[in-house]
């Protein structure tokens, strides 16, 4: 879901290649276990996500949510005829570098599936370790177009993409009848990858008018520039497509400064943090967002089993992670075998499994053909499930 | 018009604050101490801490709250400087300028990565949020709060100038701006004064960061980075060494980044202010009130 910025991607890729050649000699004096098909023993599903760091406590739910499903497989007799599942976890921190570091490690450890990746950043330079093993990665969370343009055969995303989100964004806008709106992104490439997909999707509809699309810089305090920009245009919603740190001094100063129209924010601005930042300005703010396990109908006996085995919600994310790793089972029991190249098959060829997001069929390049993005608006200081879109 | 020229300044004034301190030190030192902006974001979060442990505090007696929350933190920042000063700058007194200059990025990521260590690195809303009546005036809005943080920004620096030019500890450290060695024969304590000087400074920043989060109502750890290279740049502007040019930088530069803006839209605030930093580095780099310096022995 996140992503760095251009600095950090040019490092990330340029360490990746580094890094890349070094895990993979590694690998071969390290016997070869990399990528080949283990027959016995338990069978390693490799997590690589954020433990530290700003986005450490969404690394935490995922991690979370993908034990749940390696606990409940393992307990109903594990994949392949009763071996057990493995979950080998290790932290990104959000950093390019870090990601290399640890995705090689996972590799070398024997990991035949990869079921992480939460910042876009992060997970992209992580693409040709795995490709290189052959190893078939999952990607829960991250969702910049940027990891499936290359189109590797072995990267599966199931989490809406962007453009999914400003599909669903233009569609609420219409719905809900907005006929102008401002777009505001904080110019790192998640961000503005939605501004400029819902900028061209409301070209091409014409339903809607934008007004301003603008960029600010991320990490400070005072953004009455974009303020007075957003007042003197006036429009009926002003779409932010950044994080929550500055969603919500934007969302409190734009109230501040009188703006009465409406405001929503993207995925990356969902969090309870946004709300105590923007204040009481955060009543009535939309945001496009995946599902989550509160908003979630029918959810309540999984959260009550997460509650049991964890002794906390869930949070963003963890349903991700659970469905990735029951996927990942799934498609080697399919495949019968735990060869990279024989489960990249059975997940392509899969249809209709039943993910909290919906049946999964994967489109030609690997993403949900569905993004699952909803409406949500925050209640009483939550955000909490809008019906607008149904 | 006025919209911009009020938001200008109300921004302006936080930069110069803290452009005071840069200036100040670099004045008496020749030092750039590249760890103030982390001076600021200390202030903000003792502000945070203090304001947390008093717990609930009645609508009525935040501003009350606030005041007495601002003088403890500035006391607090003013000594971390004098502690950093000490710790970190002093030993490296006679070393050459570029040492001393990279010892100052380490500091401020101590400083960053200290605080981000203690308090987590996610950002924190602040627990007493400055709220209050909004007036037209000339067709701008001017709130209440930005009103009494503009007051206090002001106060501060009046009662720095006059500190500055009216005391004894003042003239030390003019003199010592002037010929460190000179004043050292003629009976100046300089070690105290420097000291006095980093207090004074950091209690500003201090001052600056408790003001920013009850008005923003956010801190987070590397909030002082972007505005500590904008007070710097600030104080470049106005001249740096000079402390009324520090204010008056603060100003232009918040003038600045309003207006260009204002005619080449949001996502070039920052290329803005850094482009007339530029502007004035290779044009006049003695800023606008700046003398010219000669090199010292």
């Amino acid at each position: 879901m996140k992503f760095g910025t251009r600095n950090t991607i040019l490092l990330g890729i340029a360490s990746a290649m580094v890094f890349s050649t070094a895990g993979c000699s590694g690998g071969l004096l390290s016997g070869g276990s990399s990528g080949t098909a283990t027959t016995s023993g338990t069978v390693k599903l490799g997590m690589v996500v954020p433990l530290s760091g700003s986005s450490a406590p969404t690394g935490a739910y995922m991690k979370n949510g993908a034990q749940l499903a390696v606990d409940e497989i393992n307990k109903a007799g594990g994949v392949l005829g009763g071996r057990k599942l493995e979950l080998l976890v290790e932290d990104e921190a959000c950093d390019a570098q870090q990601a290399v570091a640890s995705a090689n490690k996972v590799v070398s450890e024997g990991a035949v599936v990869s079921v992480g990746g939460y910042c876009s950043g992060a997970t992209l330079p992580t693409l040709p370790i795995f490709q290189k093993a052959n190893i078939p990665m999952i990607i829960p969370a991250a969702n910049s177009q940027e990891l499936v343009a290359q189109g590797l055969a072995n990267v599966f995303m199931i989490n809406g993409t962007g453009k999914q989100q400003s599909t669903t964004a233009l569609a609420f806008m219409k719905k809900s009848s907005y006929p102008t709106v401002a777009l505001v992104d904080d110019n790192t490439s998640y961000s503005k990858d939605i501004t400029t997909e819902t900028q061209s999707q409301i070209q091409k509809d014409g339903s809607v008018k934008v007004l301003l699309n603008t960029s600010v810089t991320a990490g400070e305090s005072d953004y009455s520039a974009v303020v007075r920009a957003i007042m003197s245009k006036n429009p009926a919603l002003v779409y932010w497509t950044g994080y929550y740190q500055e969603g919500g001094l934007i969302i409190n100063q734009l109230k501040k400064a009188g703006f009465t129209g409406a405001i929503m924010v993207a995925d990356g601005s969902v969090d309870p943090s946004l709300v105590k930042i923007a204040g009481q300005g955060a009543e009535g703010v939309f945001a496009t967002m995946t599902q989550t396990p509160d908003t979630l109908k029918g959810a309540q006996k999984w959260i009550a089993n997460y509650k049991a085995a964890f002794k906390s919600d869930p949070g963003p994310y963890s349903t991700q992670s659970y469905d990735a790793v029951r996927l990942a089972a799934k498609a080697i029991g399919d495949a019968g075998s735990t060869k990279g190249a024989d489960i990249i098959k059975a997940l392509s060829a899969i249809n209709g499994f039943s993910m909290f997001s919906g049946p999964l069929k994967f489109t030609t390049e690997h993403t949900l053909s569905s993004g699952g993005f909803v409406i949500l608006v925050v209640k009483g200081g939550k955000f909490t499930l809008d019906n607008a879109l149904s | 018009m006025t919209q911009l020229i009020w938001d200008g300044l109300f921004v302006g004034s936080f930069y110069a604050l803290i452009a005071l301190g840069y200036s100040m030190v670099y004045g008496i030192i020749k030092l750039l101490n590249f760890a103030h902006g982390d001076i600021y974001m200390l202030g903000a979060f003792i502000g945070f801490a203090l304001l947390t442990s008093l717990g609930g505090i009645p609508g009525s007696l935040s501003l009350v709250a606030l005041l007495g929350v601002l003088l403890v933190s500035m006391l607090l920042t003013g000594s971390a400087g004098v502690l950093i000063e000490r710790l970190a700058y002093r030993p490296l007194r006679g070393a050459p300028r570029l040492a001393a200059l990279i010892t100052a990025v380490g500091v401020s990521f101590s400083l960053e990565y200290g605080v981000s260590a203690i308090a987590g690195p996610n950002p924190r809303a602040f627990p007493v949020r400055l709220e209050g009546g909004v007036f037209q005036v000339l067709g701008a809005r001017i709130s209440l709060p930005q009103i009494i943080l503009m007051l206090i920004a002001a106060g501060l620096m009046i009662a720095l100038n006059t500190y500055i030019q009216r005391t004894s500890t003042g003239r030390a450290m003019r003199s010592i701006a002037l010929d460190t060695n000179a004043s050292l024969l003629m009976g100046i304590n300089v070690n105290a004064v420097i000291t006095r000087t980093f207090f004074i400074g950091s209690a500003l920043a201090g001052a600056a960061g408790v003001m920013a989060g009850a008005y923003y109502g956010q801190i987070d750890f590397l909030m002082g980075f972007i505005i500590g290279l904008k007070a710097f740049t600030a104080a470049v502007i106005g001249g740096i060494g000079n402390i009324k040019g520090a204010m008056l930088g603060g100003l232009v530069l918040g003038f600045v980044e309003a207006f260009g803006t204002q005619w080449f839209g949001g996502q070039w605030r920052d290329v803005f202010a850094f482009a007339v930093l530029i502007l004035f580095l290779t044009l006049r780099p003695t800023g606008i009130l700046g003398e010219r310096v000669t090199e010292r022995m």
